[in-house]
């Protein structure tokens, strides 16, 4: 396998700068980029938000940039991905769980 | 720089060939085992028998057929031995091939052996023997980026896929389509949440119609059937993988298709008539979607992923890609490129994309995949209507 980053010279620094990331500006949610617990260093845009984590999430996960009610869409990418079945606190792990599709007749 | 050419079979027309397979067609299921045999005594030859091919009827009948004509006509063969029950649909399959192909074609058949599987192992092995040496003349030659048609699918996705493998495909594909390639994104049902922005990039009003309508009867089927996709699209690795809706993962799919606008929406397994970037209206099950490329004359595909998806055409190379840090260190011999750099922000797309344009370059002049190596590939036949 190639793996690229063994070829160019890197920064270390950029590698632990965060731990999430959050996709668009718009989006209600931040992507895990490891298996994550307690206060984490989101990436939003081109500043590093601290988010505290009610309940470990992990990698690739998704977690709540703010407190939301049952019945919101959540936008990831800057666009919906589904409705939240329940409220969901800032920190929450947001999955199959809390947020369902809103298409295929799945939710209506 | 990446070299913008690369070392391919050139045929008298049509695409060139990234690879020159001696495809041993099995066209019904009657002769598959006899078809199988042959091509074990073959040498270098590929093996694809469908088990349908009778008892088809309308669509669907059409449909196989198309699929069956397009693999023959893929640039990848070199020469193509059909292996079939009766003369006349041998033949008709024979002269699919022959329009779009310039690939010797044979056809031996059980109407010329009275039934007699033996001799049709016989005939076919000595045919297939002929084939094999005169397909041996090919010789790679340099040619342009422009020459290439390549399909893009995902399988197994997880939220990386989405971060970072799709996007750096994207990137790919965009570099390929400004040197003057195709490239082709399937799987409908994966547009599905992410069709007003596809639609918006169709390069006329009408493919975005035809884009959402596609969506729109997937999506009218699923509701029909009174399923929940989830558990299905999103998959179980999906879920695992932190996806949580179709929407979600279409979002996320759909950065494979780059950013320039969809030259058109093709018919399954249908060839393109344009160049740059086209969506292929398809089942979203990679090996049914990859064959609808291979018959629609993709010869090599970038397969993305994110804990691993060890599926692989026959036909066209398959090139493994994935964005997860822990794949990637579990999967080396699998996997035939890491952009965990991508995710973790340690190295650009740009940068990448250079790198993994250059891959595909050295695949594309005759490098082996991790899949290829392995000896791993198959094709893998829809089927839209019941048997007679």
């Amino acid at each position: 396998m190639l793996h690229p980053h063994r070829a160019v010279a890197v920064s270390g620094a950029a590698e632990s700068g965060w731990d999430a990331v959050r996709i668009a500006a718009a989006d209600d949610v931040a992507v895990a980029l490891r298996d994550l617990s307690g206060t984490v260093r989101v990436l939003c845009g081109a500043g590093i938000e601290e988010v505290a984590l009610a309940q470990p999430v992990p990698f690739g996960h998704k977690f709540a940039l703010a407190d939301l009610a049952a019945g919101d869409a959540v936008r990831k990418y800057g666009a919906p991905i589904g409705r939240l079945t329940r409220a969901v606190r800032r920190g929450e792990h947001v999955h199959v769980h809390n947020l369902k599709s809103r298409r295929a007749g799945a939710g209506g | 720089m990446v070299d913008p050419s690369f070392l391919g079979f050139p045929r008298r027309f049509g695409r060139a060939g990234v690879r020159n397979h001696v495809l041993v067609l099995g066209i019904n299921g009657l002769v598959a085992p006899a078809a199988s045999q042959a091509a074990a005594r073959i040498a270098g030859s590929r093996l694809v028998a469908t088990p349908y091919g009778r008892g088809q009827f309308g669509a669907d009948k059409a449909l196989h057929f198309l699929q069956l004509a397009g693999i023959g006509a893929n640039p990848n063969n070199g020469a193509v031995l059909i292996v079939g029950a009766d003369r006349k649909s041998a033949d008709a399959v024979a002269e699919a091939i022959a329009q779009r192909s310039p690939a010797p074609v044979e056809a031996v058949t059980l109407d010329d052996t009275q039934e007699d599987a033996h001799e049709l192992v016989a005939r076919a092995v000595r045919a297939g023997t002929r084939l094999a040496r005169e397909a041996s003349h090919g010789r790679r030659v340099r040619l342009p980026l422009s020459e290439l048609y390549l399909g893009l699918e995902c399988g197994h996705s997880d939220a990386s896929s989405g971060l970072a493998a799709n996007p750096l495909a994207g990137a790919v594909a965009d570099r390929l389509v400004e040197a003057g390639a195709t490239c082709v994104v399937g799987e409908t049902l994966e547009w599905l949440g992410a069709e007003d922005a596809l639609s918006a990039r169709g390069a006329d009003g009408t493919i975005g119609r035809r884009i959402a309508a596609a969506v729109m009867a997937r999506e009218r089927a699923v509701t029909a059937a009174g399923v929940d996709l989830l558990g299905d699209n999103p998959g179980e690795e999906n879920i695992r993988g932190g996806l949580s809706t179709i929407e979600e993962k279409s979002l996320g799919a759909i950065a494979k298709a780059g950013r320039h606008p969809v030259t058109d929406m093709l018919g399954f397994a249908q060839p393109p008539s344009g160049r740059g970037l086209h969506l292929m209206d398809g089942p979203s099950y990679s090996p049914e979607s990859m064959t609808g490329f291979v018959a629609s004359g993709t010869q090599m595909i970038l397969f993305t992923t994110g804990p691993g998806n060890s599926y692989c055409s026959l036909i066209a190379p398959t090139f493994k890609l994935s964005a997860n840090p822990a794949a990637c260190a579990r999967l080396d011999g699998q996997l035939d490129f890491d952009a965990g750099a991508v995710l973790q922000g340690r190295l650009s797309l740009d940068a990448a994309a250079g790198h993994l344009l250059a891959e595909l370059i050295a695949v594309a002049s005759g490098t082996l995949t991790w899949g290829e190596a392995a000896g791993q590939g198959a094709e893998c036949f829809t089927r839209i209507g019941p048997s007679l």
